[in-house]
């Protein structure tokens, strides 16, 4: 064992402190607005207890209850599945051909599908131009087409078929297998690490889609919920009050017990936003690494 | 038939493309050819509006770099035009370091549970949509009920008006693009860090040499290799990404230092729907994008060991 020098005892001592309050800097924003979302008690001056004076799960319920909430929930719901599970087929699929080395044209897929839309783009008012012309303005198929396809997890998928051992392959086709047969019956019930981990990563990004959203999609029935969460938070707090009070008492409570804001609504839809985010957590995690390669691999 | 004459159409089989095989390949990759020749390749020729006079009813007549100059002439688009390179100058001096000096420290931490829980809890953000982390801030902030308020109020100040500050929104801004991927940035560096032969760690101990010294001489030249990489990959995406946050936190009061080039651009395109300006505006931006991109590429090939390019 090392001698360790008073100076780096209080080094460590220190450090392991500063992250301590790290992770409370971390932690706080999100403890914060689950407390809000989760409190109707009428706060007094000054309470900066992070516990609900007054629990109830009151917010969960509008969101359950007030169409213009869970309906944008329902609309991402449909699009992270819908999405999630159409771009794992087409990028598993067409990467399979990308991984094919003696296959003429190989370069050229590379090329076509990641290196020029990297360099070259029409940006958004002829893309905006584009989807009105094909009718898709208001259509969910505007949020999920589009971002189907993607060089990106094709070639990590790819690098993945590329490590599975060729002689697999091989005696199936000997006994006579063609290759979507290969390729459907070998390659992909093999591939699960890699089609899990980009499931996971198109998942959170279908559920998490705004701007194409903000962009295209008109009427509030349509909105996902990360548009509607963005009006919920630019609505002013004391305006909307009046109308949630209204809402409270068709709901028959009574006011003078509690106090309500449109903050606690958008606190418990920021919550409910996040949830799917921390259940597939754990499962994301493991599948870092091969994240950070995303940005990082040539074709 | 001989064996000549087999091996001949054997390899004639070889050399042609469309065999059976390939044409199912073929068809294989079809459906992403397609999505990325409607979505991607039809628009780039749109660009063209940006010397178009292009009404709602569409093409009017050229004008030549007229749209262009009546965007250079306004005072809006340089006030985007500046924003979003102080948010890329911020980027560099504060949102690329942290995670180096966040895996330096972190690498310092002997306890394995609490290395491990740290980093679980730092590294979630970065999977959070910027909606709900600009909604995070802005209810953490706010002047009436926020927590920092609540605290700065406990101990008897008066509450700040963060968000309707646009002096400080750029800090603001700086602080929740940390807050977001401080973490996540940081797990490449803690990669590189572990790859550090331990022996050099020895010697230096045995040389005398203390810890301040042994990141100095052994930690830092370490990693030097993956910051230079990652630094030089950033140039090609630092225009990016920036319309979801400031969309959401951008408000009239906060907009002067708010506002960049993609919300501009959106604005006087979607909203106002002058789409030959903000085409115009959009392929200046595209342009300094790729020069960027180029840059990166070039300068790529002089700090990865193998001399790789992005390209």
């Amino acid at each position: 064992m090392l001698k360790r020098s008073t100076g780096e005892k209080v080094f460590n001592i220190a450090n392991i402190i500063f992250f301590l309050l790290f992770t409370v800097l971390m932690l706080l924003p999100i403890l914060f607005v689950l407390k809000q979302s989760l409190d109707v008690g009428i706060q007094g001056e000054l309470n900066i207890s992070l516990i609900p004076k007054k629990f109830s799960l009151l917010y969960y319920e509008m969101v359950l209850k007030e169409e213009s909430v869970y309906r944008p929930f329902l609309n991402s719901v449909y699009i992270t599945i819908v999405g999630t599970s159409s771009s794992l087929l087409v990028n598993a699929i067409g990467a399979y051909t990308l991984s094919k080395r003696e296959l003429p044209g190989g370069k050229f897929f590379i090329y076509f599908l990641v290196i020029i839309p990297m360099l070259f783009g029409g940006g958004l008012i002829p893309t905006y131009l584009l989807m009105r012309a094909l009718g898709f303005i208001d259509r969910f198929a505007v949020l999920i087409i589009p971002a189907m396809a993607s060089g990106w997890y094709m070639i990590l998928i790819r690098n993945y078929y590329w490590s599975i051992p060729n002689s697999l392959a091989e005696s199936a086709r000997i006994d006579g297998a063609e290759e979507f047969t290969v390729f459907f019956r070998i390659i992909l019930p093999l591939a699960k690490p890699v089609l899990a981990a980009i499931a996971l990563f198109a998942g959170v990004s279908f559920w998490n889609t705004f701007m194409a959203a903000i962009i295209y999609m008109r009427s509030p029935k349509k909105y996902t919920f990360p548009v509607k969460l963005r009006e919920m938070i630019l609505l002013q707090n004391d305006k909307n009050t009046q109308e949630m009070e209204e809402r409270l008492m068709a709901m028959g409570l009574d006011l003078n017990e509690i106090a309500v804001s449109s903050d606690g609504l958008s606190s418990a839809m920021m919550i409910v936003s996040m949830v799917p985010i921390i259940l597939v957590y754990p499962y994301l995690q493991k599948h870092f690494a091969a994240g950070i390669m995303v940005g990082s691999i040539k074709g | 038939m001989d064996t000549a004459t087999t091996r001949r159409s054997y390899k004639r089989n070889q050399k042609k493309i469309l065999t059976r095989t390939n044409i199912m390949l073929y068809l294989m990759i079809l459906p992403p050819l397609v999505l990325y020749y409607i979505f991607r390749y039809v628009p780039m020729p749109g660009i063209m509006i940006g010397f178009q006079q292009y009404g709602l009813s569409g093409f009017k007549y050229w004008v030549g770099f007229r749209n262009f100059n009546v965007a250079f002439s306004t005072f809006f688009f340089w006030e985007a035009f500046r924003n979003s390179w102080v948010f890329v100058a911020f980027g560099y001096l504060f949102v690329t370091p942290s995670p180096i000096i966040f895996a330096l420290l972190m690498n310092e931490i002997r306890i394995k549970w609490y290395k491990k829980s740290v980093q679980t809890i730092s590294t979630l953000p970065h999977f959070i949509t910027w909606v709900v982390i600009a909604g995070l801030f802005i209810q953490l902030l706010s002047p009436s009920t926020g927590y920092v308020n609540l605290l700065i109020r406990f101990f008897g100040g008066q509450p700040i008006f963060f968000m309707s500050n646009a002096a400080l929104f750029p800090w603001l801004f700086t602080f929740m693009r940390i807050w977001k991927n401080v973490g996540y940035s940081s797990i490449i560096y803690l990669a590189a860090l572990s790859g550090i032969d331990p022996q050099l760690y020895e010697a230096a101990v045995i040389d005398g040499a203390s810890r301040i010294k042994q990141v100095w001489h052994i930690t830092l030249p370490g990693i030097r290799n993956t910051i230079l990489v990652l630094v030089v990959l950033s140039f090609s995406s630092v225009l990016a990404g920036m319309f979801e946050p400031i969309f959401v936190l951008k408000n009239p009061m906060n907009r002067s230092t708010a506002e960049v080039l993609d919300t501009y651009i959106y604005s006087i395109g979607i909203i106002q729907g002058k789409f030959n300006i903000a085409t115009a505006v959009g392929l200046f931006k595209a342009l300094i994008s790729m020069f960027l991109l180029f840059l990166a590429n070039f300068l790529s090939k002089r700090v990865t060991e193998d001399g790789r390019s992005i390209l």
